[in-house]
């Protein structure tokens, strides 16, 4: 049985592109910190959450949260290590993973 | 994944007024503490710290909302108020007693918050993680994530670092109110274990610091494991060989969905592996506590401690080994050592400086005494739940295996305190669960609260004379930062100093108590300062700060003309010059 790639998972794949390149464009200050945040840590906290089958709200809000800054903590920490950091790398990082977390998502839903 | 317990739910239910009452107390409170605390003069000329300065609104707010919650959590027969009711007397709760500093000032109080923001910064601008620079490079998790969100948001670092034990302290929150979720099908039981975990935070681990991030981290693992990766235990039949046997045979999984049961697991892993990169303590309670919950049976996948343990043990011996050749982690273990360093050396100094360490101790004390209460009368009624004794009580594990530079019993009782919270919560509530408090039991409560807030209130801001900085402290240090030369050293009274937000490699930063050791007398101390600024190749600037000053004072290091005669010696020397001075800090420039 086959099913269709879900508006959220479309939406959160694309925003996450467009996000990136404008953090990495730049803006002023609050709105540079809300998009920023956005990109590193709740987009990508978002999908990888949705990757795991949370059905409890408060659990999966919490995930958000927790996988989103676990993950963008290992990408900065993994790019220190490599002499390779930048935060525009660790932006352009977090959206490439914030991607491939929807593709893996759209999957399931587009097998499901 | 698991779904939590079935709780009474109170949405769509209609507003009363009750509820509303209680919101715009809680908006009241907080009116009242914020714009008391706003007129706090700095500095803080007290060695009881902002309890001796925080004007009366302050506190009348601090009752006013103790009452609104004791009120709001009486709620009716349904239950406790709404939810966004509780939560919004939470959030005042945490502004009230995690922003009271930033309302006072604007700059973050405590040292530590500035060494942390330099080591990000230094990583910026090295670009690489060297770990023979000191501890924080062979641990960098953390500050990788901080340089990383200062550097993409444009945030203000010294906003961050005012504004992170609010931060910190949701974050904490947030954690624990989805794994009490898991403890307790209670709504009142929970919105207390909340309020409690906030009114015995007097640890203060909550700035911008790996500790405060690592111990999110540690909330959320607990949640997984008592919640999507919990199992469920046979009656216990007793110690013999096959009984045992038996028992751990007929456990099952409390979610049956083994797919949702691999997911939570991989979340555990990565959340282990960044708690290891990012803290040395942390990984070490959590593999203690993960022990405790999978001996008792409490949770599904047995091998996760020892899959803890091997990330705990790669990082150790390779990104770490750097730190740990020279420092053994069982270097000065031993529970009369872990004693003497926590407790006997710490009960020191003023009188004030006094009141406030037994006022922390008091407030540890009550809140594990109140959970002691609460676990007797669950164990007399046979509905204990070992796995909120087990996690209240696996940290002091760990007491006497590391002084941890004195903090160790600091660190333990904050990693108690979520599960003593809602321990406590059994003795503070009615017998029955669910059941309404009376009139007189919410009166009680709220005194209870109110107490505890003044508690907190005190120990938590009692080193107010000496970690909330001046202006005039703060264009001191960036004067001693601007005079003194690469490569020389910058030496401080004593550790409440906020240095080191910048150029953290750029000099060596020291302190006059920490090479005088115990006399600070200007016959034995000054020489051993002089000598060491004068050796120094590049030099030395000498800061003196009102805060250190009065660190070594109110602890007992020195009295006020000691301190003064010690400065006047050393201002007296060849090649020392006095170069920048205000009314709360002096810089002096040593030639070499």
């Amino acid at each position: 049985m086959s099913g269709s790639v879900s508006r959220f998972t479309l939406a959160l794949g694309l925003a996450a592109v467009v996000l990136s390149l404008v953090t990495l464009v730049g803006l002023p200050t609050p709105l540079q910190a809300v998009t920023a945040t956005a990109v590193l840590v709740l987009l990508p906290g978002q999908a990888l959450a949705r990757l795991t089958p949370v059905t409890d709200a408060a659990l999966g809000a919490l995930l958000v949260l927790a996988l989103g800054l676990a993950t963008l903590t290992a990408v900065s920490t993994a790019m220190f290590y490599l002499a390779v950091w930048s935060w525009q790398a660790c932006v352009v990082t977090m959206g490439a993973i914030t991607v491939l977390a929807c593709l893996a998502r759209a999957r399931t839903e587009a097998s499901s | 994944m698991t779904r939590t317990l079935d709780a009474p739910s109170r949405t769509g239910r209609r507003w009363k007024p009750r509820d509303v009452g209680c919101a715009v107390a809680g908006a009241a409170s907080l009116a009242l503490a914020a714009g008391a605390a706003s007129t706090v003069a700095v500095p803080v000329d007290s060695d009881l710290g902002l309890l001796a300065v925080l004007p009366y609104p302050f506190w009348v707010g601090v009752v006013l909302l103790n009452v609104a919650f004791a009120v709001a959590l009486r709620g009716d027969d349904a239950g406790p108020a709404r939810r966004p009711v509780m939560l919004w007397l939470i959030a005042v709760l945490v502004l009230m007693l995690f922003g009271t500093a930033a309302f006072v000032t604007d700059i973050p109080r405590g040292e530590v918050a500035f060494r942390h923001l330099g080591i990000a910064d230094a990583l910026s601008t090295t670009q690489g993680i060297n770990p023979d620079i000191d501890a924080y490079f062979n641990w960098p998790g953390f500050f990788a994530l901080l340089a990383t969100i200062l550097g993409a948001t444009g945030l203000d670092p010294v906003a961050v670092a005012l504004w992170a034990p609010v931060f910190n302290m949701s974050l904490w929150l947030a954690a624990m109110g989805v794994l009490t979720r898991y403890l307790t099908r209670d709504p009142r039981r929970r919105w207390l274990a909340l309020w409690l975990f906030c009114l015995g935070n007097w640890q203060d681990q909550d700035y911008l610091s790996p500790q405060a991030f690592g111990f999110f981290l540690y909330l959320v693992v607990i949640a997984l494991l008592v919640g999507p990766l919990a199992a469920r235990t046979p009656v216990f039949a007793g110690f013999k060989r096959t009984a045992l046997e038996w028992w751990w045979r007929e456990r099952s999984p409390a979610e049956p969905r083994q797919a949702h049961r691999v997911s939570a697991i991989a979340v555990v892993i990565l959340l282990v592996a960044v708690i290891c990169a990012s803290h040395q303590l942390t990984p070490f309670m959590l593999l203690i506590a993960m022990i405790a919950l999978t001996l008792s049976g409490r949770v599904w996948p047995s091998r996760l401690p020892l899959i803890t343990a091997v990330l705990l043990s790669l990082w150790l011996v390779y990104p770490a080994s750097a730190y740990l050749v020279g420092h053994p982690p069982l270097e000065d273990a031993g529970l009369l050592a872990a004693a003497e360093a926590n407790v006997v050396d710490r009960v020191s100094g003023t009188a004030g400086h006094l009141v406030v360490v037994q006022v922390r101790m008091a407030l540890t004390v009550v809140l594990w005494l109140l959970a002691a209460a609460g676990a007797l009368r669950d164990w007399r009624r046979g509905r204990l739940d070992i796995r909120v004794v087990l996690l209240a009580v696996s940290p002091l594990v760990l007491f006497p295996a590391q002084a941890y530079g004195g903090e160790m019993l600091i660190r333990v009782s904050l990693f108690a305190l979520p599960f003593v919270a809602v321990q406590a919560c059994s003795v503070l509530l009615p017998r029955h669960r669910g059941w309404r408090p009376s009139a007189g039991a919410a009166a009680g409560l709220a005194l209870t609260c109110s107490m505890l807030a003044l508690l907190t209130v005190t120990g938590r801001f009692g080193n107010a004379q000496y970690d909330v900085f001046t202006d005039g402290e703060m264009a001191a240090v960036a004067a001693a930062q601007r005079l003194a030369p690469p490569g020389s050293a910058i030496i401080s009274a004593a550790h409440p100093t906020p240095w080191r937000s910048d150029s953290y490699l750029e000099h060596k930063y020291r302190t006059i108590d920490e090479l005088c050791q115990t006399d600070l007398s200007a016959e034995v101390c000054g020489p051993l300062v002089y000598n060491y600024a004068r050796h120094n190749p590049a030099g030395a600037v000498l800061l003196l700060t009102r805060s250190s000053e009065a660190s070594l004072v109110l602890q007992g290091a020195t009295s006020e003309r000691g301190f003064a005669e010690l400065e006047d010696w050393l201002g007296a020397q060849n090649g020392v010059e006095f170069v920048f001075g205000n009314d709360d800090a002096r810089a002096y420039r040593v030639a070499p």
